[in-house]
């Protein structure tokens, strides 16, 4: 047990040591599954979107279209009204974390399995959240609204800032290890057919669910900050 | 290593907690879409929220068993 859980998270990381000054500049291995991800997710758009047309719209651009609406919707409802700008980001790290979660189906380790990616989404999360409030009500209201609705309350409110993507990123993290750990331990019991059938939970719908109650939560967050 | 493999699963026992939250949580739910079919997104959506929250203690607690296997 401790030896797999150390090969999981101790392992050393590095997958490409780059000289840099007169050391070592190391690309770790979430990094480069996530230029992966990015790379499929790169081919897709320009596969799904090149020679789209107005009139006479052949099956792929209909199907484009009608996902591109659904999934505007559903989070378009989740910002409301006022915030409705922020929804291409909030889509973004949406099929993002989605693709990175699923990633595992073909072999990679997924890259939300490090710390240091879920934390760097996290730090994006709440930068943006407080920009948001800034630019909605201006810095002196938004200073001032960490007072509210009470002054003895101010306390709380300065520690939600750390609390919040503190919680949004080991909630990632810890769920992706979880799942990992899970399949491991099964693989090493049941090496064959319930693994296929475990990981249709434990990679898509999992990974699905957490990418979704991220954006959930970030879109929730904005929606306070700019009310 | 025995103690620690019993601190690792007394760590585990916060699952307890999250479990009944979700079930109370998805309970009332059930209730609510029951009573109003119409209001079924707005009730997915607190509901998935509230899961989300509860299930966060259950994390902490396997991030700590993890923590107290790995560093004993």
């Amino acid at each position: 047990m401790k030896e797999m859980l150390n090969e999981l998270l101790m392992a050393d990381k590095t997958l490409i040591h780059v000289p840099f000054g007169n050391g070592f500049f190391d690309i770790y291995k979430s990094v480069v599954v996530s230029w992966i991800v990015l790379a499929i997710l790169i081919v897709m758009i320009v596969a799904l979107t090149s020679n789209l047309k107005v009139h006479n719209i052949s099956k792929r651009q209909a199907a484009v279209e009608s996902a591109v609406l659904w999934i505007r919707g559903v989070v378009g409802e989740l910002l409301g009204e006022e915030a409705i700008g922020y929804a291409p980001y909030i889509v973004t790290v949406l099929i993002f974390i989605a693709f990175s979660n699923m990633i595992g189906l073909i072999g990679l380790v997924p890259p939300t399995m490090d710390l240091n990616v879920t934390l760097a989404l996290s730090l994006m999360s709440i930068v943006l959240v407080e920009l948001a409030g800034i630019i909605k009500k201006g810095p002196k209201k938004w200073l001032k609204s960490f007072t509210e609705p009470m002054a003895v309350i101010t306390f709380m409110n300065v520690l939600e800032l750390f609390i919040r993507p503190l919680s949004l990123c080991m909630r990632l993290f810890g769920n992706i290890l979880g799942a990992t750990v899970i399949m491991e331990l099964i693989k090493h019991v049941v090496p064959i057919i319930l693994p296929a059938a475990l990981s249709i939970y434990f990679d898509i719908f999992d990974g699905c669910i957490q990418a979704y109650v991220f954006c959930f939560l970030t879109s929730l967050y904005i929606k306070e900050a700019v009310e | 290593m025995s103690l620690t493999a019993i601190g690792a699963a007394i760590a585990a026992f916060t699952g307890i907690g999250a479990g009944i939250g979700i079930s109370l949580a998805t309970a009332k739910a059930t209730d609510a879409v029951a009573r109003q079919p119409e209001a079924d997104g707005k009730i997915m959506r607190l509901l998935i929220l509230g899961c989300a929250l509860a299930e966060a203690t259950a994390i902490y607690g396997f991030v700590v068993a993890i923590m107290i296997i790995l560093f004993s």
